[in-house]
């Protein structure tokens, strides 16, 4: 138990002491994160808008297909996306392994499928009156798309925080893509990992309060916009 | 014309919900009256070309209505659809009203100007700044107007307006169906469980019942009151005044109904029975296999019902004025 508390308050005197090795880490995570998120949600939210309003033969396979990738494990995306970037692959010659752009490619393919089949089901939820009060007030495809897209906003910034969540805690494709560089591409479940191994459990402790802390700050900034709609 | 409805088939899972022949005229206020699930929804979403008939042609001011086409929004432009229960977008009140006018690229300023006196008419502009989920169903039913007003729309749709919500909403609402159709000149085309609402608002009342324009017999329904001259002579008073002869103790507001298949046509002139013969013009002709269909503007529009054959024999077109011969023991009133 000592032993617990131990690196607990070691954890505490290296987030209070602002420690660079733990501030590059949090910044390179923050980053990495944050421009997937980013582009998963300019990628997944139009298609999950345009599936849910879309009317098409292939749609019921199309829903299929996203939800199987949902269940895609991080190391295969990584050997997958490897397989292309790495030197010998297709796409070799533009020196992308290991660095940040490889890790946010990976971890646009993990997180595709996720904001896609949420922003979906938020769509389909949405009372079916907005879009015909939209088209009939004459709103053409697009307008009326975005008016559905106001409705399920905050079901939609749910999806997105999800999507977030979910790559700031994965650590198999940016070990794999990223290869856990010091001061470049090491994020902090790959630094959790790496001081798991070395028996460094200080930092450790430090990287996961440090995640919790910021799973914890995006979940209030997601109630508080909940709460708006309900007023 | 306004609308032209020709064999349009509505089938949903094998069964046809609708199943309709029929016109609709420019500027008048026509009810739509039938039993739940008679089709009345299915057919104003057609009407208000949102839903694709499963076969069947519709002309919208005489010209053919492609469902498959893009350019689909600009007819919708002019035809708006008032759901029984209207949604109004989770934002104020005066930004539910200026959406359409939104979409339809207008100034800032106007918009500001248009929606301010839409919510005036509705009697709404106190809740301008409101938010607009929060309103009860008839003050939700008001701005749905106002929202749809500012769409320019030469018909508007109502499905139940005033189904579930309080009297005092429902006597607003109706006053402001009637002043739209009086002031605007726009076409109001509205479904009601309500025989009685029918009748006072709307200029004809067709009758829907299982996807088909039900039983003559319920047509020709007119609401007005009874009148005794000084010879004791008996009329119905129509709200525009028509007056036709009828057989009744009954005093004061009453309904009558005609069954369109004892209206006669005069062959000749001559014929002219006093006070029981009307001069009348031929606004519509359908044909309905066996028989043909007319509707004869005498003041009031009146459904006349005639075999084929009998028609043929002397046949009226539209614009023509016919005699129309109604025998007061044939008006039934009650």
């Amino acid at each position: 138990m000592s032993f617990f508390l131990d690196s607990f308050k070691s954890a505490l005197q290296l987030i209070w002491s602002l420690d660079p090795d733990l501030l590059v880490i949090i910044s390179v995570s923050l980053k990495v994160s944050f421009f997937s998120t980013l582009i998963s949600s300019l990628i997944g939210v139009p298609l999950g808008l345009a599936v849910a309003l879309g009317e098409f033969r292939t749609k019921r396979l199309l829903i299929t297909i996203l939800n199987t990738l949902l269940a895609l494990p991080t190391v295969v995306i990584g050997l997958f996306v490897y397989s292309f970037i790495s030197r010998r692959g297709y796409l070799g010659s533009l020196g992308l392994l290991y660095t940040t752009k490889a890790m946010i490619i990976g971890q646009v393919i993990l997180i595709v499928p996720i904001v896609t089949t949420l922003t979906l089901s938020a769509v389909s939820r949405i009372d079916h009156r907005y879009r015909k009060t939209a088209m009939t007030l004459g709103a053409n495809a697009l307008q009326t798309a975005f008016v559905i897209m106001r409705e399920a906003r905050f079901a939609i910034l749910a999806s997105v925080i999800t999507a977030f969540g979910r790559v700031i805690a994965e650590v198999g494709i940016s070990m794999m893509l990223g290869g856990n560089a010091k001061g470049f591409t090491r994020t902090m479940t790959t630094a959790m990992a790496l001081e798991f191994d070395k028996g460094e459990f200080t930092m450790s402790v430090a990287l996961g309060l440090i995640l919790l802390f910021i799973a914890f700050s995006v979940n209030i900034v997601f109630h508080y916009f909940q709460g708006k709609t309900g007023e | 014309m306004l609308y032209e409805i020709k064999n349009v088939v509505k089938n949903y899972d094998g069964r046809n919900v609708l199943d309709i022949s029929c016109s609709l005229q420019k500027g008048r206020i026509t009810g739509l009256l039938g039993p739940n699930g008679a089709g009345k929804t299915t057919l104003l979403e057609v009407l208000a070309f949102l839903t694709q008939p499963t076969s069947g042609d519709i002309l919208f001011k005489g010209d053919m209505i492609d469902f498959t086409k893009e350019d689909l929004v600009e007819i919708r432009k002019k035809v708006v659809l008032l759901h029984q229960k209207p949604i109004l977008f989770s934002t104020t009140v005066h930004n539910n009203v200026e959406f359409p006018l939104k979409v339809r690229n207008e100034k800032k300023s106007e918009r500001q100007v248009i929606a301010d006196q839409l919510l005036a008419m509705v009697g709404m502009e106190r809740f301008s700044r409101a938010k607009a989920h929060k309103l009860s169903g008839g003050e939700t039913q008001r701005v749905a107007i106002a929202q749809a007003l500012a769409c320019h729309p030469e018909v508007i749709l109502m499905d139940e307006p005033t189904a579930s919500i309080d009297i005092e909403n429902r006597v607003i609402i109706e006053g402001i169906i009637q002043e739209i159709n009086r002031t605007r000149g726009i076409s109001v085309i509205f479904t009601t469980h309500d025989r009685d609402q029918a009748t006072r608002l709307a200029d004809n009342i067709m009758y829907l019942n299982e996807g088909r324009l039900a039983d003559s017999q319920n047509e020709n329904i007119f609401s007005g009151t009874i009148e005794r001259d000084t010879e004791r002579n008996t009329f119905f008073i129509t709200h525009n005044s028509t007056k036709i002869p009828v057989k009744t103790e009954k005093a004061g507001f009453v309904r009558i109904s005609i069954d369109p298949a004892e209206i006669k046509i005069l062959q000749k002139v001559d014929n002219v029975r006093s006070g029981c013969t009307f001069k009348g013009k031929v606004v519509q002709l359908t044909d309905e296999q066996k028989y043909v269909r007319l509707l004869i503007d005498i003041g009031i529009s009146l459904n006349v019902i005639l075999e084929r054959a009998i028609y043929l024999a002397n046949p009226p077109g539209i614009g023509e004025t016919v005699f129309l011969d109604l025998s007061p023991e044939k008006i039934e009133i009650f």
